[in-house]
């Protein structure tokens, strides 16, 4: 019953419930676009560190995997003693390197990942074979479009960056797969070789850039991470839930904004439901009047407007959610260009608790600005208004 | 082994001239002794306000020997005579530089501002919908006004005014309402600048601009509220206009 009064009272206006509707609509979407923002880039980042099931990274003290080109050295003495302990299942160790490879065409620049193909965590072969001789070479997907290499292709390749290219220590390798790399940001070509392979090339022997730590079912990353700090003070330990939080500071911009747009996105709705309601209502100060005269309860006249109000709130929510949606998917195409992320990192990500989050704010934004002018209404002078009102 | 440290980090470890400190490559413990010749005012870059570690300078050899790179340089930063061009000079060193890339700096400067372009285009993207949300907004204020009002334009109509005076007389309103509001949006996009820019200079320590209000920006303010207006106004008249004016009296 209410609710049928309050729709009726809705379609008694559509042109305005309908800009009421897109204008809150509007708002639910940038509020709901803007708590997406501010807690998908840590959903998605820690997602994709533990993707593979390596829950720890090994770095350089004072630094982030792959942060800067500084090296851990006697890497394979580093690495027996991490398989050896109880809290790690299993270690990846990966060395990275600027590279040019060259086909038949201009040298371009690749990113090189030298891995132990049974301990990896950084590619997914989609055709051929992992490389694990010198001279093979695993070729991202996107590069080898690029550079229309095939499995069985040749291609020569040189690492060590700068003018050390020119010295002549190039190899040719042999294109034996085809891959997606993980990590990879748009546009970098990314290939892959054996740990030693590209250890030879870049001239870093026995060197590692990162390993990629694995700990036993059932045992917490933390706690692991915490143990082997103590034992390897010498270099950094991290988990990914760690690693999230330092990559959440340098990205604290995007949370900031998040926070300040989703406030606004707020504020708006209830100015908006607020500014609609109370003209609403003064426009019904008569019948409001009447009814109260002929019976009808105070509260059931606050109850009838404030379901209006929660009404509009609701359908237009309903709206935003659905635009927000698409704004979002707007919105992280363009943000997909950020450069030193990984591709596969998501800005804005769905989550059903946000959503209902964003719902229930946008409900009590809407019952706030709702309840000033159904409470002045509900509590107006009978006699005085109908004589007012009849004048 | 004289060294120069950024004041964030003189701050933090608090460290003077004169100071004894020890530096070492990767993976070598122990290091090198080391002094503390001055504080140094790091030039304001854009791209390392993500950067978190501090930044120390040292004499390149003495960096070179730390390292284990001896003969090994990252990049050299050229001066030209007054009459080179940089895209000419560049395209000479190219050719006889093997393996290394020379870049005139407008073109380092252009690639190293990505993070930058793409935060300016998500910028532009949340602007476009506020304007958005702004333009619907009005439109129901105006909407709601004219609403309020429908009973006095329906007499106005039946002693003889026309559509075309109250149409113009709709949209005039609604224009003056948005440049208004759009004047007074300027007045707090200027406050938020100067706030943004406080924050975020003692933030990150630097003099660089983070919000900056232009004159184009001004302009193109301007220019939407009053395009943005002349839309909610034309929406509102119509909708007011398309009633008839007897009934609206009756009511």
């Amino acid at each position: 019953m209410i609710l049928r009064y309050a729709s009726r009272e809705l379609l008694a206006h559509p042109l305005r419930t309908l800009l009421a509707i897109g204008g809150v609509a509007v708002a639910s979407a940038m509020l709901l676009d803007m708590l997406m923002l501010g807690g998908g880039l840590s959903t998605s980042f820690s997602e994709l560190l533990t993707v593979r099931g390596y829950e720890l990274r090994v770095s350089p003290r004072g630094t982030l995997p792959l942060d800067t080109d500084v090296t851990l050295r006697n890497a394979e003495a580093l690495v027996s003693e991490l398989r050896a302990r109880d809290e790690v299942a299993g270690v990846a160790p990966v060395l990275a390197a600027n590279a040019l490879l060259e086909t038949d065409d201009e040298p371009v620049r690749v990113f090189a990942l030298g891995v132990d193909p049974d301990e990896q965590g950084v590619y997914t072969i989609r055709e051929g074979a992992a490389p694990r001789a010198a001279g093979q070479l695993l070729v991202g997907a996107e590069a080898a479009e690029e550079l229309g290499l095939e499995v069985g292709a040749s291609a020569h390749l040189t690492a060590g960056g700068g003018l050390r290219v020119g010295r002549g220590i190039g190899e040719r390798f042999e294109v034996v797969g085809i891959a997606d790399f993980v990590y990879a940001s748009t546009g970098e070509r990314s290939v892959a070789m054996d740990l030693d392979a590209l250890a030879r090339l870049a001239g870093r022997d026995g060197q590692i850039s990162f390993a990629m730590l694995r700990v036993p079912p059932g045992q917490d990353p933390e706690a692991a991470a915490a143990s082997l700090s103590v034992v390897f003070p010498d270099v950094e330990i991290a988990s990914a839930a760690e690693l999230v939080e330092k990559a959440q500071r340098r990205l604290s911009y995007f949370r900031q904004l998040a926070l300040i747009l989703g406030t606004v996105s707020l504020v708006v709705t209830a100015l908006l439901v607020g500014t609609i309601m109370a003209v609403s209502i003064n426009d019904r100060y008569r019948t409001i009047a009447v009814l109260r005269a002929i019976g009808i309860s105070r509260r059931s006249v606050l109850v009838t407007l404030a379901a209006e109000g929660l009404l509009l709130v609701t359908l237009a929510a309903l709206t935003g959610l659905i635009l927000g949606a698409f704004i979002a998917r707007y919105l992280e195409s363009i943000l997909a260009d950020f450069p030193g992320l990984p591709e596969a990192i998501r800005f804005f990500v769905f989550q059903p608790r946000q959503t209902l989050q964003a719902f229930l704010a946008l409900l009590a934004a809407g019952a706030v600005a709702v309840a000033i002018p159904a409470w002045r209404a509900a509590g107006l002078p009978i006699a005085r208004t109908l004589h007012e009102e009849e004048m | 082994m004289p060294v120069l440290v950024e004041p964030r980090l003189a701050r933090v470890a608090r460290l003077q001239t004169g100071d004894p400190l020890r530096v070492s490559g990767p993976g070598e413990p122990g290091g090198c002794p080391a002094v503390v010749a001055g504080v140094f005012d790091p030039l304001a870059d854009p791209a390392r306000l993500a950067a978190d570690r501090p930044r120390v300078l040292l004499h390149l050899p003495h960096l070179a020997g730390l390292t284990g790179r001896r003969d090994e340089v990252d990049r050299f930063s050229v001066r030209l005579r007054a009459d080179g061009s940089d895209t000419d000079v560049a395209a000479k060193l190219g050719a006889i530089l093997p393996g290394a890339q020379a870049l005139p700096t407008a073109t380092v400067s252009e690639r190293s501002s990505t993070t930058f372009a793409v935060v300016s285009r998500f910028h532009r993207a949340i602007a476009l919908i506020t304007i958005g949300a702004g333009g619907v907004f009005l439109a129901c204020i105006m909407t709601l006004k004219v609403q309020e009002r429908r009973s006095h334009v329906a007499a106005l109509r039946l002693i003889g005014v026309s559509r075309r005076t109250l149409l113009g007389w709709v949209i005039a309103e609604a224009a003056v309402v948005a440049v208004l509001g759009g004047v007074l949006g300027l007045g707090v996009g200027a406050i938020a600048t100067a706030i943004i820019n406080a924050y975020y200079r003692g933030v990150y320590e630097t003099t660089l601009a983070f919000a900056m209000v232009t004159p184009e920006t001004i302009w193109l303010a301007i220019a939407l509220a009053v395009v943005l207006g002349l839309a909610a106004g034309v929406i509102a008249a119509f909708h007011l206009l398309s009633r008839d004016a007897l009934e609206e009296v009756e009511r």
